[in-house]
């Protein structure tokens, strides 16, 4: 971790905290409800149908190819909070560990 | 909430584009003299909780259920111009890196999500702390109906989108009972993640140093 964010230290970990205990809510719960939202019940009723476009992300769905859900789900989550972090660190013009 | 490739007719694509298109030009300015520095990396950080946040779906046994979307905690803790940009850049990660939305739909997922959600939680709230006055229960009732409201609205605005189509016209009358019911419903838990965050990050002095407007 680089020094600019060490004055963050505390959303810091509570991020990590809350993605070590993701795969509970947003794999092992949801497929255990059979998570689906609002709006997949109002397609349902529509009839509405996804495009089903060549794939673009390389973590579809927060997945990592090759791997178990649970463990892509926080790599994936990784993968989302450093490139934000990232942004923000390019933004601040401190970006270099200073 | 967030909308997938094949749900938007081609004149909802057009113009929930325009809008984000337009609303990015508008706050343009006004957010790069205010995201630089210490600031965007509060800002950034923020952000990645709400991303986070957006990954612990709430299951719901036997019913449709959600996850925190986190619009309206963006607009009251950060103002309306930077809390859409916060919800700009989780969007666009999210759909560029995770395909969690569409292409063709992101100017709709913004507009809902990053526009709507965002204002009417930050209004709501600046309304009931205005009438009230600035006590911690007049932010916690504020930052609840915001969180509520911003939800209620984002799927009402979802529930035309999809609904409203010159090849569907009728859609409309079956999407919009389903988002603003199951919404009004499901948005009062992140009416009382809002309020909860909001009495937290209150509670440490203020959003002084993270830059916010509380």
């Amino acid at each position: 971790m680089t020094g600019v964010l060490s004055k963050y230290k505390r959303p810091l970990v509570l991020i990590v905290v809350l993605l070590a205990f993701s795969p509970v809510f947003g794999v092992i719960l949801a497929e255990r409800v059979g998570y689906h939202e609002p709006l997949d019940v109002a397609a349902e009723k529509l009839g509405l149908r996804e495009w089903d476009l060549p794939e673009w992300s390389p973590f579809p769905d927060y997945t990592v190819p090759g791997l178990p859900d649970t463990v892509g789900y926080v790599l994936s989550g990784l993968v989302g909070v450093a490139l934000i972090i990232a942004l923000g660190l390019a933004l601040s013009g401190k970006g270099r560990g200073g | 909430m967030h909308i997938p490739d094949g749900f938007l007719d081609p004149t909802w694509i057009i113009a929930t584009y325009a809008v984000t298109l337009g609303y990015l030009a508008l706050t343009w300015r006004r957010a790069s003299e205010l995201i630089k520095g210490d600031r965007a990396i509060t800002v950034s950080i923020f952000a990645a909780g709400i991303f986070v946040a957006q990954m612990l779906n709430w299951p719901l046994p036997g019913g449709t259920s959600l996850h925190f979307v986190g619009g309206a905690l963006a607009g009251i803790v950060f103002g309306p111009v930077v809390g859409f940009y916060v919800m700009f850049i989780v969007l666009a990660v999210q759909t560029l890196v995770f395909h969690d939305g569409g292409l063709t739909t992101f100017g709709a997922n913004v507009l809902n999500m990053a526009i709507i959600d965002v204002l009417a939680g930050y209004y709501a709230y600046r309304l009931v702390v205005g009438i009230a006055g600035n006590s911690r229960r007049s932010r916690l009732l504020g930052s609840f109906l915001g969180g509520w409201l911003g939800i209620v609205l984002a799927g009402l605005a979802a529930g035309v989108e999809i609904g409203l189509s010159p090849s569907f016209p009728y859609g409309v009358t079956v999407s919009v009972p389903v988002m603003v019911s199951w919404h009004a419903l499901l948005g009062i838990i992140e009416g009382l993640a809002t309020a909860f965050i909001v009495d937290y990050l209150y509670g440490k002095g203020g959003l002084a140093a993270w830059g916010g407007r509380l």
